[in-house]
Protein backbone atom coordinates (compact mmCIF):
# COMPACT_ATOMS: atom_id res chain seq x y z
CA UNK A 1 0.00 0.00 0.00
CA UNK A 2 1.36 3.42 -0.89
CA UNK A 3 1.78 6.18 1.63
CA UNK A 4 -1.15 8.04 0.14
CA UNK A 5 -3.24 4.88 0.08
CA UNK A 6 -2.39 4.19 3.71
CA UNK A 7 -3.34 7.75 4.56
CA UNK A 8 -6.70 7.38 2.81
CA UNK A 9 -7.29 4.07 4.55
CA UNK A 10 -6.47 5.58 7.93
CA UNK A 11 -8.73 8.52 7.23
CA UNK A 12 -11.56 6.19 6.26
CA UNK A 13 -11.13 4.14 9.42
CA UNK A 14 -11.02 7.36 11.43
CA UNK A 15 -14.30 8.44 9.87
CA UNK A 16 -15.85 5.12 10.76
CA UNK A 17 -14.55 5.46 14.30
CA UNK A 18 -16.08 8.90 14.48
CA UNK A 19 -19.35 7.51 13.24
CA UNK A 20 -19.33 4.44 15.43
CA UNK A 21 -17.45 5.42 18.53
CA UNK A 22 -18.43 9.04 18.75
CA UNK A 23 -22.07 8.21 18.54
CA UNK A 24 -22.05 6.94 22.12
CA UNK A 25 -21.31 10.36 23.47
CA UNK A 26 -24.93 11.35 23.42
CA UNK A 27 -28.02 9.96 24.94
CA UNK A 28 -29.89 6.89 23.87
CA UNK A 29 -33.62 6.84 24.20
CA UNK A 30 -36.49 4.41 24.51
CA UNK A 31 -36.96 1.02 26.06
CA UNK A 32 -36.29 -2.29 24.45
CA UNK A 33 -39.13 -3.76 22.44
CA UNK A 34 -38.47 -7.03 24.22
CA UNK A 35 -41.76 -6.87 26.08
CA UNK A 36 -43.35 -8.44 23.04
CA UNK A 37 -42.51 -11.66 24.87
CA UNK A 38 -44.93 -10.58 27.60
CA UNK A 39 -47.65 -9.97 25.01
CA UNK A 40 -47.25 -6.21 24.75
CA UNK A 41 -47.17 -5.48 21.02
CA UNK A 42 -47.85 -1.74 21.45
CA UNK A 43 -45.58 0.88 23.00
CA UNK A 44 -48.49 2.84 24.47
CA UNK A 45 -49.11 0.25 27.16
CA UNK A 46 -46.01 1.46 28.97
CA UNK A 47 -44.91 4.72 27.32
CA UNK A 48 -46.64 8.04 26.74
CA UNK A 49 -45.23 8.21 23.23
CA UNK A 50 -46.98 6.08 20.63
CA UNK A 51 -43.59 5.59 18.96
CA UNK A 52 -42.10 4.25 22.18
CA UNK A 53 -39.34 5.48 24.40
CA UNK A 54 -39.24 8.21 26.97
CA UNK A 55 -41.20 8.51 30.16
CA UNK A 56 -43.05 5.47 31.44
CA UNK A 57 -46.74 5.68 32.24
CA UNK A 58 -47.82 4.62 35.75
CA UNK A 59 -48.72 1.24 34.23
CA UNK A 60 -45.25 0.97 32.69
CA UNK A 61 -43.67 1.91 36.00
CA UNK A 62 -45.68 -0.77 37.74
CA UNK A 63 -44.53 -3.37 35.23
CA UNK A 64 -40.92 -2.24 35.58
CA UNK A 65 -41.14 -3.15 39.23
CA UNK A 66 -43.35 -6.20 39.13
CA UNK A 67 -42.24 -7.86 35.91
CA UNK A 68 -38.77 -6.60 35.03
CA UNK A 69 -36.78 -6.11 38.21
CA UNK A 70 -35.18 -9.12 39.85
CA UNK A 71 -35.88 -8.15 43.44
CA UNK A 72 -38.51 -5.41 43.24
CA UNK A 73 -41.60 -7.52 42.93
CA UNK A 74 -44.04 -7.30 45.77
CA UNK A 75 -46.74 -9.58 44.37
CA UNK A 76 -50.49 -9.30 44.46
CA UNK A 77 -50.64 -8.73 48.19
CA UNK A 78 -48.73 -5.50 47.85
CA UNK A 79 -50.27 -4.19 44.65
CA UNK A 80 -53.74 -2.72 44.65
CA UNK A 81 -55.67 -4.08 41.68
CA UNK A 82 -57.34 -0.74 41.14
CA UNK A 83 -56.77 2.83 42.20
CA UNK A 84 -53.53 4.59 42.82
CA UNK A 85 -50.13 3.40 43.80
CA UNK A 86 -47.27 5.40 45.20
CA UNK A 87 -44.67 2.73 45.68
CA UNK A 88 -41.01 2.63 44.91
CA UNK A 89 -41.77 2.41 41.19
CA UNK A 90 -43.06 5.97 41.23
CA UNK A 91 -41.10 9.12 40.53
CA UNK A 92 -38.33 9.41 43.12
CA UNK A 93 -39.54 6.22 44.79
CA UNK A 94 -43.13 7.36 45.27
CA UNK A 95 -43.09 11.14 45.38
CA UNK A 96 -46.09 11.27 43.04
CA UNK A 97 -49.26 9.20 43.13
CA UNK A 98 -49.98 7.17 40.03
CA UNK A 99 -53.34 8.96 39.82
CA UNK A 100 -51.77 12.37 39.47
CA UNK A 101 -52.28 13.77 35.95
CA UNK A 102 -48.72 15.04 36.15
CA UNK A 103 -46.03 12.40 36.01
CA UNK A 104 -42.32 13.10 36.16
CA UNK A 105 -39.19 11.11 35.52
CA UNK A 106 -35.44 11.50 35.74
CA UNK A 107 -33.20 9.68 33.31
CA UNK A 108 -29.51 9.47 34.19
CA UNK A 109 -26.86 7.41 32.44
CA UNK A 110 -23.30 7.49 33.72
CA UNK A 111 -21.25 5.49 31.26
CA UNK A 112 -17.85 4.00 30.59
CA UNK A 113 -16.66 3.58 27.01
CA UNK A 114 -13.69 1.73 25.57
CA UNK A 115 -12.95 1.80 21.86
CA UNK A 116 -10.25 -0.43 20.43
CA UNK A 117 -8.92 0.18 16.95
CA UNK A 118 -5.79 -1.73 15.89
CA UNK A 119 -2.91 0.66 15.42
CA UNK A 120 -4.55 3.51 17.28
CA UNK A 121 -4.70 4.51 20.90
CA UNK A 122 -8.00 5.83 22.06
CA UNK A 123 -8.39 6.80 25.69
CA UNK A 124 -11.16 5.20 27.70
CA UNK A 125 -13.91 7.58 28.64
CA UNK A 126 -16.13 8.01 31.65
CA UNK A 127 -18.96 10.41 31.04
CA UNK A 128 -22.55 11.25 31.82
CA UNK A 129 -24.39 10.17 28.73
CA UNK A 130 -27.50 12.05 29.68
CA UNK A 131 -29.35 13.72 32.50
CA UNK A 132 -32.95 14.45 31.54
CA UNK A 133 -36.08 15.51 33.33
CA UNK A 134 -39.20 14.16 31.65
CA UNK A 135 -42.74 15.30 32.31
CA UNK A 136 -46.15 14.26 31.09
CA UNK A 137 -49.53 15.70 31.91
CA UNK A 138 -52.53 13.62 30.93
CA UNK A 139 -56.15 14.47 31.56
CA UNK A 140 -59.19 13.14 29.73
CA UNK A 141 -58.21 13.01 26.06
CA UNK A 142 -55.21 15.33 26.24
CA UNK A 143 -51.55 14.57 26.85
CA UNK A 144 -48.75 17.12 27.00
CA UNK A 145 -45.22 15.75 27.07
CA UNK A 146 -41.79 17.28 27.29
CA UNK A 147 -38.23 16.56 28.29
CA UNK A 148 -35.39 18.85 29.16
CA UNK A 149 -31.81 17.94 29.83
CA UNK A 150 -28.19 18.66 29.43
CA UNK A 151 -27.01 18.48 25.87
CA UNK A 152 -24.04 16.20 25.30
CA UNK A 153 -20.70 17.77 26.01
CA UNK A 154 -19.83 17.87 22.33
CA UNK A 155 -22.94 19.91 21.70
CA UNK A 156 -21.99 22.62 24.14
CA UNK A 157 -23.61 21.28 27.28
CA UNK A 158 -26.56 23.65 27.12
CA UNK A 159 -30.12 22.65 27.97
CA UNK A 160 -32.00 20.90 25.22
CA UNK A 161 -35.50 19.49 24.86
CA UNK A 162 -35.42 16.51 22.55
CA UNK A 163 -39.15 15.87 22.72
CA UNK A 164 -42.09 18.14 23.39
CA UNK A 165 -45.51 17.51 21.98
CA UNK A 166 -49.23 17.66 22.66
CA UNK A 167 -51.56 14.78 21.78
CA UNK A 168 -55.31 14.62 21.53
CA UNK A 169 -57.21 11.34 21.61
CA UNK A 170 -59.90 12.20 19.09
CA UNK A 171 -61.78 8.92 19.41
CA UNK A 172 -61.02 5.53 20.92
CA UNK A 173 -59.09 4.67 17.77
CA UNK A 174 -57.76 7.97 16.42
CA UNK A 175 -55.23 10.29 18.02
CA UNK A 176 -53.32 13.31 16.78
CA UNK A 177 -50.14 14.82 18.12
CA UNK A 178 -48.07 17.79 17.16
CA UNK A 179 -44.66 18.98 18.25
CA UNK A 180 -41.20 17.53 18.34
CA UNK A 181 -40.91 13.74 18.31
CA UNK A 182 -39.08 10.90 16.63
CA UNK A 183 -41.15 9.67 13.68
CA UNK A 184 -42.46 6.14 13.96
CA UNK A 185 -40.42 3.87 11.71
CA UNK A 186 -39.53 0.20 11.86
CA UNK A 187 -38.65 -1.12 15.29
CA UNK A 188 -37.15 1.30 17.76
CA UNK A 189 -34.23 -0.42 19.40
CA UNK A 190 -33.03 1.27 22.57
CA UNK A 191 -29.50 1.40 21.18
CA UNK A 192 -29.49 4.60 19.18
CA UNK A 193 -26.28 3.55 17.42
CA UNK A 194 -27.92 0.50 15.85
CA UNK A 195 -27.87 0.66 12.08
CA UNK A 196 -31.66 0.80 12.05
CA UNK A 197 -31.51 4.12 13.84
CA UNK A 198 -28.17 5.87 13.34
CA UNK A 199 -27.96 4.91 9.67
CA UNK A 200 -31.52 5.99 9.03
CA UNK A 201 -31.19 9.39 10.68
CA UNK A 202 -33.39 8.25 13.54
CA UNK A 203 -30.82 8.62 16.28
CA UNK A 204 -30.94 10.48 19.55
CA UNK A 205 -31.28 14.01 18.15
CA UNK A 206 -33.11 13.31 14.90
CA UNK A 207 -36.58 14.23 16.09
CA UNK A 208 -38.74 16.15 13.67
CA UNK A 209 -41.23 18.91 14.09
CA UNK A 210 -44.48 17.71 12.66
CA UNK A 211 -47.99 16.46 12.98
CA UNK A 212 -48.77 12.79 13.48
CA UNK A 213 -52.03 10.91 13.13
CA UNK A 214 -52.42 7.47 14.70
CA UNK A 215 -55.23 5.10 13.85
CA UNK A 216 -55.32 2.09 16.13
CA UNK A 217 -57.51 -0.98 16.06
CA UNK A 218 -57.32 -4.26 17.92
CA UNK A 219 -54.91 -5.74 15.41
CA UNK A 220 -53.49 -2.82 13.47
CA UNK A 221 -51.76 0.49 14.07
CA UNK A 222 -51.23 3.13 11.40
CA UNK A 223 -48.96 6.08 12.17
CA UNK A 224 -48.56 8.86 9.61
CA UNK A 225 -46.58 12.04 10.15
CA UNK A 226 -45.52 15.07 8.15
CA UNK A 227 -43.68 18.25 8.94
CA UNK A 228 -40.99 20.74 8.00
CA UNK A 229 -38.20 18.38 9.02
CA UNK A 230 -35.46 17.69 11.51
CA UNK A 231 -35.94 19.83 14.58
CA UNK A 232 -32.29 20.56 15.35
CA UNK A 233 -31.70 21.59 11.75
CA UNK A 234 -34.68 23.91 11.82
CA UNK A 235 -33.32 25.51 14.99
CA UNK A 236 -29.71 25.69 13.85
CA UNK A 237 -30.36 26.41 10.20
CA UNK A 238 -27.67 23.94 9.19
CA UNK A 239 -29.18 23.29 5.79
CA UNK A 240 -30.45 19.79 6.57
CA UNK A 241 -34.01 20.85 7.15
CA UNK A 242 -36.41 19.48 4.54
CA UNK A 243 -40.00 18.38 4.36
CA UNK A 244 -40.22 14.99 6.05
CA UNK A 245 -43.06 12.51 6.16
CA UNK A 246 -43.31 9.02 7.53
CA UNK A 247 -45.77 6.16 7.60
CA UNK A 248 -45.73 2.99 9.63
CA UNK A 249 -48.33 0.25 9.50
CA UNK A 250 -48.24 -2.49 12.10
CA UNK A 251 -50.23 -5.68 12.06
CA UNK A 252 -50.41 -7.78 15.20
CA UNK A 253 -50.44 -11.28 13.75
CA UNK A 254 -50.83 -12.52 17.30
CA UNK A 255 -50.11 -11.02 20.73
CA UNK A 256 -46.55 -12.28 20.29
CA UNK A 257 -46.02 -11.74 16.57
CA UNK A 258 -45.85 -8.38 14.85
CA UNK A 259 -45.21 -7.26 11.30
CA UNK A 260 -44.61 -3.59 10.50
CA UNK A 261 -44.03 -1.87 7.16
CA UNK A 262 -42.55 1.62 7.18
CA UNK A 263 -41.65 4.42 4.82
CA UNK A 264 -39.76 7.63 5.44
CA UNK A 265 -39.45 10.41 2.89
CA UNK A 266 -37.15 13.40 3.12
CA UNK A 267 -37.24 16.06 0.46
CA UNK A 268 -34.12 17.65 -0.97
CA UNK A 269 -32.37 19.94 1.47
CA UNK A 270 -29.55 22.41 0.96
CA UNK A 271 -26.99 19.76 1.80
CA UNK A 272 -28.61 16.40 1.11
CA UNK A 273 -30.43 14.80 -1.79
CA UNK A 274 -33.99 13.62 -1.57
CA UNK A 275 -34.23 10.21 0.09
CA UNK A 276 -36.82 7.57 0.64
CA UNK A 277 -36.47 4.71 3.07
CA UNK A 278 -38.67 1.65 3.20
CA UNK A 279 -38.47 -0.96 5.89
CA UNK A 280 -40.04 -4.17 7.00
CA UNK A 281 -39.86 -5.29 10.63
CA UNK A 282 -40.87 -8.61 12.09
CA UNK A 283 -41.08 -9.29 15.79
CA UNK A 284 -41.68 -12.73 17.22
CA UNK A 285 -41.67 -14.04 20.76
CA UNK A 286 -42.06 -17.82 20.65
CA UNK A 287 -41.72 -18.05 24.43
CA UNK A 288 -42.25 -15.69 27.38
CA UNK A 289 -38.46 -15.41 27.77
CA UNK A 290 -37.48 -14.92 24.14
CA UNK A 291 -37.99 -12.02 21.75
CA UNK A 292 -36.47 -11.59 18.33
CA UNK A 293 -36.83 -8.62 16.01
CA UNK A 294 -35.61 -8.50 12.45
CA UNK A 295 -35.57 -5.36 10.33
CA UNK A 296 -34.76 -5.02 6.64
CA UNK A 297 -34.41 -1.62 5.08
CA UNK A 298 -33.80 -0.16 1.65
CA UNK A 299 -32.96 3.49 1.12
CA UNK A 300 -33.21 5.05 -2.30
CA UNK A 301 -31.23 8.01 -3.61
CA UNK A 302 -29.49 8.35 -0.32
CA UNK A 303 -25.91 8.57 -1.48
CA UNK A 304 -24.25 10.28 -4.38
CA UNK A 305 -22.22 7.19 -5.19
CA UNK A 306 -25.03 4.73 -4.91
CA UNK A 307 -28.68 4.55 -5.72
CA UNK A 308 -29.54 2.27 -2.85
CA UNK A 309 -28.39 1.42 0.62
CA UNK A 310 -29.46 -1.70 2.47
CA UNK A 311 -29.66 -2.56 6.14
CA UNK A 312 -30.34 -5.91 7.73
CA UNK A 313 -30.50 -6.12 11.50
CA UNK A 314 -31.67 -8.58 14.06
CA UNK A 315 -31.87 -8.36 17.81
CA UNK A 316 -32.62 -11.42 19.87
CA UNK A 317 -33.10 -11.16 23.61
CA UNK A 318 -33.33 -13.97 26.10
CA UNK A 319 -34.47 -13.57 29.70
CA UNK A 320 -32.07 -16.01 31.32
CA UNK A 321 -33.31 -15.20 34.80
CA UNK A 322 -35.87 -12.74 36.02
CA UNK A 323 -34.37 -9.32 35.32
CA UNK A 324 -31.34 -10.75 33.49
CA UNK A 325 -31.49 -10.41 29.72
CA UNK A 326 -28.90 -11.63 27.23
CA UNK A 327 -28.88 -9.86 23.91
CA UNK A 328 -27.25 -10.50 20.55
CA UNK A 329 -27.60 -8.31 17.51
CA UNK A 330 -26.03 -8.93 14.11
CA UNK A 331 -26.28 -5.96 11.78
CA UNK A 332 -25.23 -5.38 8.20
CA UNK A 333 -25.23 -2.36 5.96
CA UNK A 334 -24.08 -2.06 2.37
CA UNK A 335 -24.73 -0.16 -0.82
CA UNK A 336 -25.26 -1.64 -4.24
CA UNK A 337 -22.37 0.07 -6.01
CA UNK A 338 -19.73 0.85 -3.41
CA UNK A 339 -18.20 -2.16 -1.62
CA UNK A 340 -16.14 0.15 0.59
CA UNK A 341 -19.26 1.15 2.46
CA UNK A 342 -20.07 -2.31 3.77
CA UNK A 343 -20.10 -2.57 7.55
CA UNK A 344 -20.82 -5.66 9.60
CA UNK A 345 -21.60 -5.41 13.27
CA UNK A 346 -22.15 -7.93 15.99
CA UNK A 347 -23.35 -6.79 19.39
CA UNK A 348 -23.36 -8.87 22.54
CA UNK A 349 -25.33 -7.38 25.39
CA UNK A 350 -26.22 -8.05 28.98
CA UNK A 351 -29.02 -6.11 30.67
CA UNK A 352 -29.49 -6.38 34.41
CA UNK A 353 -32.52 -4.99 36.21
CA UNK A 354 -31.74 -5.79 39.83
CA UNK A 355 -34.25 -3.41 41.35
CA UNK A 356 -36.84 -0.92 40.19
CA UNK A 357 -35.20 2.10 38.52
CA UNK A 358 -31.85 0.32 38.14
CA UNK A 359 -30.63 -0.92 34.79
CA UNK A 360 -27.07 -2.00 34.09
CA UNK A 361 -26.22 -2.26 30.42
CA UNK A 362 -23.07 -4.00 29.24
CA UNK A 363 -22.63 -4.03 25.47
CA UNK A 364 -19.73 -5.23 23.39
CA UNK A 365 -19.63 -4.17 19.74
CA UNK A 366 -17.54 -5.70 16.98
CA UNK A 367 -17.59 -3.67 13.79
CA UNK A 368 -15.95 -5.06 10.71
CA UNK A 369 -15.21 -3.28 7.43
CA UNK A 370 -14.58 -6.13 5.00
CA UNK A 371 -13.25 -4.03 2.14
CA UNK A 372 -10.40 -2.55 4.16
CA UNK A 373 -10.17 -5.27 6.74
CA UNK A 374 -10.66 -2.73 9.50
CA UNK A 375 -12.09 -3.74 12.82
CA UNK A 376 -13.40 -1.64 15.69
CA UNK A 377 -14.25 -3.08 19.07
CA UNK A 378 -16.26 -1.08 21.56
CA UNK A 379 -17.26 -1.80 25.12
CA UNK A 380 -20.02 0.21 26.74
CA UNK A 381 -20.76 -0.17 30.45
CA UNK A 382 -23.63 1.95 31.56
CA UNK A 383 -25.70 2.46 34.66
CA UNK A 384 -29.13 3.60 33.62
CA UNK A 385 -31.21 5.12 36.37
CA UNK A 386 -34.81 5.90 35.47
CA UNK A 387 -36.15 7.57 38.57
CA UNK B 1 -87.29 -61.37 28.74
CA UNK B 2 -87.30 -58.81 31.48
CA UNK B 3 -83.76 -59.75 32.21
CA UNK B 4 -82.89 -59.20 28.57
CA UNK B 5 -84.62 -55.82 28.60
CA UNK B 6 -82.77 -54.95 31.75
CA UNK B 7 -79.46 -55.83 30.18
CA UNK B 8 -80.33 -53.88 27.09
CA UNK B 9 -81.13 -50.87 29.22
CA UNK B 10 -77.65 -50.94 30.73
CA UNK B 11 -76.01 -50.73 27.29
CA UNK B 12 -75.63 -47.54 25.29
CA UNK B 13 -78.38 -46.91 22.81
CA UNK B 14 -77.61 -47.83 19.24
CA UNK B 15 -75.80 -44.93 17.58
CA UNK B 16 -74.89 -43.32 20.89
CA UNK B 17 -71.34 -42.19 21.39
CA UNK B 18 -69.43 -40.90 24.37
CA UNK B 19 -66.22 -38.91 24.28
CA UNK B 20 -63.76 -38.15 27.03
CA UNK B 21 -61.51 -35.17 26.67
CA UNK B 22 -57.88 -36.27 26.74
CA UNK B 23 -56.23 -32.88 26.42
CA UNK B 24 -56.78 -29.42 25.09
CA UNK B 25 -56.23 -25.74 25.35
CA UNK B 26 -58.41 -22.73 25.98
CA UNK B 27 -57.18 -19.39 24.70
CA UNK B 28 -58.91 -16.20 25.84
CA UNK B 29 -57.98 -13.21 23.72
CA UNK B 30 -58.34 -9.96 25.63
CA UNK B 31 -58.28 -6.74 23.63
CA UNK B 32 -56.60 -3.86 25.40
CA UNK B 33 -57.99 -0.35 25.47
CA UNK B 34 -54.70 1.03 24.15
CA UNK B 35 -54.79 -1.33 21.17
CA UNK B 36 -53.27 -4.74 20.80
CA UNK B 37 -54.27 -7.76 22.77
CA UNK B 38 -52.99 -10.52 24.99
CA UNK B 39 -53.95 -14.14 25.44
CA UNK B 40 -54.79 -15.90 28.66
CA UNK B 41 -54.16 -19.61 28.13
CA UNK B 42 -54.74 -22.82 30.01
CA UNK B 43 -54.43 -26.46 29.07
CA UNK B 44 -56.46 -27.77 31.99
CA UNK B 45 -59.56 -28.82 30.12
CA UNK B 46 -61.65 -31.82 31.08
CA UNK B 47 -65.08 -33.31 30.59
CA UNK B 48 -67.17 -35.90 28.85
CA UNK B 49 -69.58 -35.37 25.98
CA UNK B 50 -72.24 -37.82 24.94
CA UNK B 51 -74.45 -37.95 21.89
CA UNK B 52 -77.45 -40.26 22.00
CA UNK B 53 -78.08 -40.73 18.29
CA UNK B 54 -76.10 -40.21 15.11
CA UNK B 55 -78.66 -37.88 13.59
CA UNK B 56 -78.53 -35.24 16.27
CA UNK B 57 -76.02 -32.52 17.02
CA UNK B 58 -76.98 -32.37 20.70
CA UNK B 59 -74.43 -33.41 23.29
CA UNK B 60 -75.00 -33.97 26.94
CA UNK B 61 -72.21 -33.65 29.42
CA UNK B 62 -69.93 -30.68 29.85
CA UNK B 63 -66.61 -29.10 29.11
CA UNK B 64 -64.86 -27.83 32.23
CA UNK B 65 -61.93 -25.39 32.40
CA UNK B 66 -59.88 -24.71 35.52
CA UNK B 67 -59.66 -20.92 35.56
CA UNK B 68 -57.01 -20.86 38.26
CA UNK B 69 -54.52 -22.06 35.67
CA UNK B 70 -55.16 -19.26 33.17
CA UNK B 71 -51.80 -17.71 32.33
CA UNK B 72 -51.33 -14.33 30.68
CA UNK B 73 -47.54 -14.41 30.78
CA UNK B 74 -47.39 -11.66 33.41
CA UNK B 75 -47.58 -12.52 37.09
CA UNK B 76 -49.32 -9.35 38.19
CA UNK B 77 -51.85 -9.65 35.38
CA UNK B 78 -52.52 -13.27 36.35
CA UNK B 79 -53.14 -12.31 39.93
CA UNK B 80 -55.49 -9.49 39.07
CA UNK B 81 -57.33 -11.69 36.59
CA UNK B 82 -57.86 -14.49 39.06
CA UNK B 83 -58.53 -12.56 42.24
CA UNK B 84 -60.11 -9.27 41.20
CA UNK B 85 -62.06 -10.05 38.08
CA UNK B 86 -62.82 -13.77 38.04
CA UNK B 87 -62.94 -13.84 41.87
CA UNK B 88 -61.95 -17.47 42.00
CA UNK B 89 -61.93 -17.59 45.79
CA UNK B 90 -65.38 -16.09 46.16
CA UNK B 91 -67.25 -19.39 45.77
CA UNK B 92 -66.14 -22.88 44.70
CA UNK B 93 -68.21 -22.73 41.52
CA UNK B 94 -66.33 -19.59 40.43
CA UNK B 95 -63.19 -21.65 40.01
CA UNK B 96 -64.28 -23.35 36.79
CA UNK B 97 -65.90 -22.27 33.56
CA UNK B 98 -68.36 -24.88 32.34
CA UNK B 99 -69.81 -25.22 28.87
CA UNK B 100 -72.82 -27.51 28.71
CA UNK B 101 -75.88 -28.17 26.57
CA UNK B 102 -73.76 -28.11 23.43
CA UNK B 103 -75.75 -28.31 20.23
CA UNK B 104 -74.13 -28.38 16.81
CA UNK B 105 -76.19 -26.70 14.13
CA UNK B 106 -75.62 -29.67 11.86
CA UNK B 107 -75.02 -33.18 13.13
CA UNK B 108 -71.57 -34.51 12.21
CA UNK B 109 -71.54 -37.41 9.77
CA UNK B 110 -70.53 -40.83 10.96
CA UNK B 111 -67.03 -42.14 10.46
CA UNK B 112 -63.82 -40.31 9.69
CA UNK B 113 -64.72 -36.80 8.65
CA UNK B 114 -64.19 -33.11 8.99
CA UNK B 115 -67.20 -31.07 9.88
CA UNK B 116 -67.55 -27.30 10.14
CA UNK B 117 -70.70 -25.92 11.67
CA UNK B 118 -72.12 -23.44 14.10
CA UNK B 119 -72.87 -24.36 17.67
CA UNK B 120 -74.67 -23.10 20.74
CA UNK B 121 -74.40 -23.91 24.40
CA UNK B 122 -74.67 -22.62 27.93
CA UNK B 123 -71.63 -21.14 29.60
CA UNK B 124 -71.39 -20.89 33.36
CA UNK B 125 -68.77 -18.36 34.35
CA UNK B 126 -68.34 -16.19 37.43
CA UNK B 127 -71.51 -17.71 38.84
CA UNK B 128 -73.59 -16.57 35.88
CA UNK B 129 -75.18 -18.72 33.19
CA UNK B 130 -75.52 -17.34 29.69
CA UNK B 131 -76.21 -18.80 26.28
CA UNK B 132 -73.28 -18.59 23.87
CA UNK B 133 -72.89 -19.44 20.21
CA UNK B 134 -70.02 -19.66 17.81
CA UNK B 135 -68.27 -21.76 15.19
CA UNK B 136 -66.87 -25.24 15.50
CA UNK B 137 -64.47 -27.25 13.38
CA UNK B 138 -64.70 -30.93 14.24
CA UNK B 139 -62.47 -33.70 12.94
CA UNK B 140 -62.92 -37.38 13.64
CA UNK B 141 -60.39 -40.03 12.84
CA UNK B 142 -59.70 -43.50 14.18
CA UNK B 143 -61.76 -43.20 17.32
CA UNK B 144 -60.56 -39.72 18.22
CA UNK B 145 -62.21 -36.37 17.86
CA UNK B 146 -60.43 -33.04 17.57
CA UNK B 147 -62.49 -29.93 17.97
CA UNK B 148 -61.72 -26.25 17.65
CA UNK B 149 -64.50 -23.90 18.63
CA UNK B 150 -64.53 -20.15 18.93
CA UNK B 151 -67.01 -17.74 20.37
CA UNK B 152 -67.09 -14.31 21.93
CA UNK B 153 -68.67 -13.06 25.11
CA UNK B 154 -69.26 -9.89 27.04
CA UNK B 155 -67.57 -9.57 30.42
CA UNK B 156 -70.42 -7.37 31.56
CA UNK B 157 -72.96 -10.10 30.76
CA UNK B 158 -71.19 -12.33 33.28
CA UNK B 159 -71.02 -9.62 35.94
CA UNK B 160 -67.26 -9.34 35.59
CA UNK B 161 -66.19 -5.78 36.33
CA UNK B 162 -64.37 -3.88 33.60
CA UNK B 163 -60.65 -4.70 34.01
CA UNK B 164 -58.78 -1.47 34.56
CA UNK B 165 -55.35 -0.88 36.09
CA UNK B 166 -53.43 2.39 36.10
CA UNK B 167 -55.12 3.64 32.97
CA UNK B 168 -54.86 0.44 30.95
CA UNK B 169 -57.87 -1.79 30.47
CA UNK B 170 -59.41 -4.72 28.68
CA UNK B 171 -62.37 -4.18 26.40
CA UNK B 172 -65.69 -5.79 27.23
CA UNK B 173 -65.84 -8.22 24.31
CA UNK B 174 -63.38 -11.08 24.52
CA UNK B 175 -62.80 -13.97 22.15
CA UNK B 176 -62.43 -17.54 23.28
CA UNK B 177 -60.95 -20.40 21.34
CA UNK B 178 -61.31 -23.94 22.65
CA UNK B 179 -59.29 -26.82 21.26
CA UNK B 180 -59.50 -30.33 22.57
CA UNK B 181 -58.70 -33.86 21.68
CA UNK B 182 -61.20 -36.47 22.81
CA UNK B 183 -61.09 -40.23 22.81
CA UNK B 184 -64.15 -42.29 22.20
CA UNK B 185 -65.15 -44.25 25.26
CA UNK B 186 -64.94 -48.00 24.89
CA UNK B 187 -68.52 -48.39 26.06
CA UNK B 188 -69.68 -46.59 22.96
CA UNK B 189 -71.15 -48.92 20.37
CA UNK B 190 -69.46 -49.07 16.99
CA UNK B 191 -66.44 -47.43 18.59
CA UNK B 192 -63.51 -46.72 16.45
CA UNK B 193 -65.23 -44.83 13.69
Amino acid sequence: MTGMGKLRSTARVALVIAALGGAWSVLPASAEPTFLSKQYPRCTACHYSAAGGGLLTPYGRSLSREEISTFGRQGASGVPSTGSTAGEEGFLFGALSSESPLQLGLDVRPSHLEVDVPGRTIADRNFLMNLDLQAAWRRDRWTAYGSVGRAPAGGGGELVSYEHWVAWQVTDTVSVRGGRFLPAYGVRFADHTSFTRARLDLAQDDQVYGLEVDVSSDRTLLQVSAGPGRAESLIDGDGRQAFTSSARFQVDLSPRMVLAASALYRATSDVAPRSTGTGLSFGYAPAPWLTTWTHADVQFQRLDASGRAYILANQTSVEALRGVWLRISPQLRWTDTDPRSEIRRLVYGLDLYPRTHWHVNLSYYRDHLPFRGGRVRTLLAQLHLYL
Amino acid sequence: MLACLGLAGAQPAAGAESWSIAGGEVRVRCRMTVGGSFDAVTSIVSGTLRRETQDTGSYTGELRVDLSTLDTGIGLRNEHLRSTYLELDRRPEFRDAVLSGIVLDQAPPAGNSRHETGFSGTLTLHGVQRAVEGDADLRRRNGRMQLEASFSLSLDAFDIPPPRYLGIGVRDAIEITVRFDAARDETSPDGGS
